[in-house]
């Protein structure tokens, strides 16, 4: 903050003080102390009042004290929705559509990967974080793919990190990511109850009821989850505007983020981003309860199985042969 | 002697009411799953996104019935083949070109590979021919392909080999063979992966 705008607050604070002190003018300062506090709660510093961000302060206040997503009824979940739309205008002129739709009836999703199939293209990775408006400086990625020697099926023995002309001979690929499980140990793990499973059996997070403890990182056996240390930095032009509240919005920092199966998409009968750009068809993506699904289909005709199935999480994301 | 015999109920129903809620417990995803026996009408869901590439109905049918597949003949750059196919000879000045010298043609064991004619019509080149006889349409190759690949066709029709275009519900809209395999060299090239990862904090 520059030194003269800190000089404006001084004087405006101490003229605050040699007013007389009325009935009103108490309550007016009241309500000026608490508005700068809420600016200060979110930002740790007081913006000045000038008359476009006195919006901008307005809806910060109210978008600070809304409630959990899962207490909100649908027109909370509008009002919020509407708010962050316009302050993602007012903060980084973005006009993005944001969108809180709720699952749909009958369907639990369900993923499956094949590890003959995927070549290790990576081509998944590039288009969820693009979709997902994932932070570019930390080159943050929820899909990790490992090269993996034959006979290995723990990605923990493979290398995540290859970069060279694949595939390599002799070599398999195993994609990771969040699993939704449907006894998801990060949902016990969160104090602020800011992580769940959806009816659909997508686990969420209501980004502004995290308070990045990173406790469900901890829990996950899985390594699904990421944490923004800073503020993510996405290029303008490259920003996905089609969003969900609790999918592809722009995180703020020290929150947890995970793939959410693109939310975004999905609950619009889309494929989500890595099964769409997947260039060998190893990803499998559908509704668990159609029998008539493609992924019901992998389920009863192919060899299948869970990572860590033992610790009984009970993961939507099976990993198949041909 | 009776109050006796009433703790040992009282204990056995707990035992009993213990035993029955840690079965509970362990009810897994799967078993949900195998009793979901209901069919889902994928038609009911509001879809944003339409398949845009042109698609045509299958000659077969899946698990839930009959579906479409990407088109493939306007994707050829010189269809229809008989334009130039005809029972006239042809002076060309750019023969090497037009005789279709950049095809590569590696499908098939090393030593007996594949000829043209072992897929494409001898007479009518507008379309291709199986092992029987028969006229397969180019926007049905799968039709031809599931001769030899008949694992992959099972599972392209099931919906484990292959995938779905844009949508996971509505009408079943799939990818051809052709969408993603190059007929005449189907396996996929090795090349450098799109990105790479950083080591997790």
């Amino acid at each position: 903050m520059s030194s003269k705008k800190i000089k404006n607050e001084e004087i405006r604070t101490a003229s605050l003080l040699e007013k007389k002190s009325t009935r009103r003018n108490f309550l007016k300062g009241l309500s000026i102390a608490a508005a700068a506090g809420s600016a200060a709660l979110t930002t740790g510093c007081i913006p000045a009042a000038d008359a476009a961000s006195t919006e901008e302060l307005k809806l910060r206040w109210q978008e600070f004290f809304k409630k959990n997503y899962r207490l909100m009824t649908q027109e909370e979940k509008d009002a919020t929705v509407a708010r962050l739309e316009r302050l993602s205008k007012l903060n980084a002129n973005l006009d993005v559509q944001m969108g809180s739709y709720p699952p749909l009836d009958g369907v639990l999703y369900g993923y499956a990967f094949n590890i003959t199939r995927c070549e290790g293209f990576m081509e998944c990775v590039t288009a969820c974080v693009k979709e997902n408006n994932l932070d570019r400086k930390t080159n943050t990625q929820y899909i990790r793919i490992f090269e993996m020697e034959p006979g290995q099926l723990d990605p923990s023995t493979g290398d995540g990190q290859y970069y060279h002309e694949v595939p390599v001979d002799n070599k398999f690929y195993m994609g990771t990511q969040c699993f939704h499980c449907e006894k998801a140990p990060c949902t016990k793990a969160c104090p602020t109850k800011a992580t769940w499973k959806e009816p659909d059996g997508i686990v969420v997070v209501d980004y502004d009821w995290c308070i990045g403890c990173r406790y469900c990182q901890a829990a996950c056996p899985y390594y699904g989850r990421r944490f923004n240390w800073g503020k993510p930095e996405i290029p303008k032009e490259e920003v996905t505007r089609r969003q969900h509240y609790l999918g592809n919005r722009i995180r703020p920092m020290g929150k947890m983020e995970k793939c959410t199966f693109c939310i975004q998409r999905t609950r619009k009968g889309r494929l989500p981003a890595c099964v769409e750009a997947c260039p060998t068809g190893a990803r499998v993506f559908g509704n668990l309860l159609d029998p008539e699904s493609e992924i019901r289909y992998v389920l009863k005709h192919k060899k299948v199985f869970r990572m860590k199935e033992e610790l009984g999480t009970d993961p939507k994301f099976w990993y198949f042969i041909d | 002697m009776t109050k006796l015999n009433y703790s040992c109920l009282f204990l056995l129903f707990f035992v009993g009411l213990s035993h029955s809620l840690g079965a509970a417990s362990e009810k897994s995803v799967v078993d949900e799953i195998k009793n979901a026996e209901d069919r889902f009408d994928n038609r009911s869901v509001p879809l944003v996104e339409q398949v845009v590439d042109e698609a045509v109905l299958a000659k077969e049918e899946y698990q839930g019935g009959s579906f479409r597949v990407l088109a493939r003949k306007a994707k050829i750059e010189r269809y229809k083949c008989s334009s130039c196919h005809t029972d006239k000879p042809v002076t060309a000045q750019q023969g090497a070109l037009l005789t279709h010298g950049d095809i590569i043609l590696e499908h098939g064991s090393e030593d007996q590979g594949l000829s043209c004619i072992d897929c494409h019509h001898p007479q009518d080149r507008d379309y291709l021919e199986d092992k029987k006889g028969r006229k397969i349409d180019f926007d049905h190759s799968y039709q031809l392909c599931g001769q030899c690949h008949f694992r992959q066709k099972r599972d392209w029709l099931g919906g484990a080999h292959g995938k779905r275009v844009v949508n996971w519900a509505g009408e079943r809209t799939v990818y051809n063979c052709t969408t993603c395999h190059n007929p005449h060299s189907p396996r996929f090239e090795k090349r450098f992966p799109a990105t790479y990862s950083v080591e997790l904090d």
